[in-house]
């Protein structure tokens, strides 16, 4: 059997009204012709009251100037429109709840409109109103999970410092910051000494534990933002200090020797003294000096080894080659 | 069909009409002068038509489609190359979003850049000839170029092209965009039957 025929009439205002989203048709002059239910809910506006006004009076000052002007192009010259949530959050003023809490809560939105010619009224144009809400808050879900993999590719899972990955980064980064505006750039490496020895003394899980004591300990002493330590392989880190002359490199350096030493960590297996130590080597770009982040980071090297060699639980310098600035 | 340069100054002139519209809807909604302008038309026949001649060497297209109907039919396609579109979003958003972060919001806002730029020059066509268009709801894809073409030929019977290349400044910085024109031939009769009246009357 045919089903019958829907009864224009009378069940088409029930079908518009149980509509998941916004439908406004609006006259060529703008003025409602129709206002679903969505619509009144989340405008505040119910249908009896918007129907025969023009939209602008409907919605007063809540109108953005993009919708406005994209209606009055629908309008006038026939053709679709979309605006997206992209490049416009909230062109109408709707709320995800009663317009109680409406200074805060807008609900963002991407709008449709469609001119139609429809026999009782002549030429119209039928604006749908969907809710991006959702599709936001999925984007906003997608943004945290990517926030949450960048830290953990940024940051070393065993002592929390930042990773190898991260340094290589940043330092190429804050090198090339400090060649482009002729400012100073430190670079400290530091060395745990005869870690080896400890591992073998006191097993890995101990090894482990002094490592991120020894972090937090250099961690401490290191009180600008801008200065990032890293673990730069096995007990070896790294710290950049931007912006950092050589005096203050070697102070930091030694604040930070001492403050590993303070920890009075039992070590002995330790070819220099009875508790855990740290060798350092400082490097530093001199302000204005032309080198390369590879020949700074070598200089740090050396002066770790220099400081190896001179004994260890100290601090050495040396000072990078200077390179000239490419053509 | 030859095409006489008057009949190619006028609908140059009429898409710059078009594209100076969509420049202005465009400044309003980036909060900063937008400039575009179409520097040459051209026609072509649909096999003529891949990838390098309209300069568009990329590992992806994407497309902005609208078909429009009225005293003649055409199918209007806005086509940029991934990277230009993920620029152009960018400038458009403003540069505090990252670019790989862009693609999730590529499709929507060039859905929309486009179908400005596209309504916006066939308005301008529309007033200048006296004459009226319906449209389609703009269709954004992406594909791989040779297929995107291949797509839009298949599309099309028997497809004249008129071809657009324009030049768009946001924020200072330039980028070039394909608007391209699907005619059946005897559409691009109707429409040069209006462009000569429309010479005739200035």
């Amino acid at each position: 059997m045919e089903p019958e025929e829907l009864d224009g009439g009378a069940s088409w205002p029930l079908i518009l009204d149980a509509v998941g989203l916004g439908l406004v048709l609006v006259d060529a002059d703008a003025r409602v012709l129709l206002w679903n239910a969505w619509l009144a809910r989340h405008s505040g506006v119910s249908a009896q009251a918007a129907r025969g006004k023009p939209l602008a009076a409907v919605f007063g000052t809540g109108l953005s100037a993009s919708f406005v002007a994209a209606l009055s192009n629908a309008l006038r010259y026939r053709l679709p429109v979309v605006l997206s949530n992209v490049l416009h959050f909230c062109p109408l003023p709707l709320y995800a709840q009663t317009p109680a809490d409406a200074a805060t809560d807008r609900m963002p939105h991407a709008i449709t409109m469609t001119p139609l010619v429809l026999p009782p009224w002549g030429a119209c144009c039928l604006i749908q109103i969907t809710d991006s809400s959702r599709a936001i808050s999925r984007e906003r879900v997608l943004q945290r999970q990517s926030d949450r993999l960048n830290r953990e590719v940024m940051t070393d899972s065993l002592t929390r410092a930042f990773s190898r990955g991260f340094f290589d980064h940043f330092y190429q980064q804050e090198f090339a910051r400090a060649q482009r505006k002729g400012i100073k750039l430190s670079l400290i490496m530091i060395d745990v000494d005869y870690f080896k020895d400890y591992n073998d003394a006191y097993g890995h899980p101990a090894g482990d534990k002094v490592l991120i004591a020894v972090v937090q300990a250099l961690q401490a002493v290191l009180l600008r933002s801008t200065d990032k330590l890293a673990r730069y392989g096995g007990e070896e880190f790294v710290v950049i200090l931007p912006d950092c002359g050589e005096h203050k490199a070697l102070a930091i350096a030694e604040l930070l020797r001492a403050a590993v030493l303070a920890l009075n960590l039992p070590h002995r297996k330790s070819g220099i003294s009875n508790q855990l130590t740290v060798t350092l080597g400082v490097s530093t770009l001199k302000a204005g000096q032309t080198s390369s982040a590879q020949a700074l980071l070598d200089a740090a090297d050396q002066a770790l080894y220099a400081a190896k060699s001179q004994g260890r639980n100290c601090v050495q310098r040396r000072s990078p080659q200077t390179v000239p600035a490419p053509a | 069909m030859t095409i006489t340069g008057a009949q190619l100054d006028a609908l140059t002139e009429i898409f710059n009409i078009g594209a100076g519209r969509a420049a202005s809807s465009l400044s309003d909604i980036v909060g900063d002068e937008v400039l575009l302008s179409v520097p040459r038309v051209e026609f072509y026949r649909a096999h003529e038509v891949n990838a390098n001649v309209l300069s568009l060497s990329s590992a992806r297209l994407g497309s902005v489609k609208q078909k429009f109907r009225g005293p003649f039919n055409l199918t209007a396609s806005l086509l940029f190359t991934e990277e230009r579109a993920l620029e152009i979003v960018q400038e458009m958003l403003g540069s505090q979003v990252q670019k790989e972060d862009l693609v999730e919001y590529e499709q929507e806002a060039m859905c929309e850049v486009g179908n400005i730029i596209l309504n916006a020059c066939l308005s301008a066509m529309a007033d200048m000839l006296g004459i009226s268009f319906e449209s389609t709801l703009p269709e954004y894809s992406s594909a791989a170029p040779d297929l995107v073409i291949e797509r839009l030929v298949l599309d099309a019977d028997n497809p004249l092209l008129l071809v657009l290349h324009f030049n768009m400044l946001i924020e200072k910085r330039r980028s070039q965009g394909t608007l391209i024109f699907w005619l059946s031939s005897s559409s691009l009769q109707e429409l040069m039957l209006h462009l000569e009246q429309f010479l005739s009357r200035i």
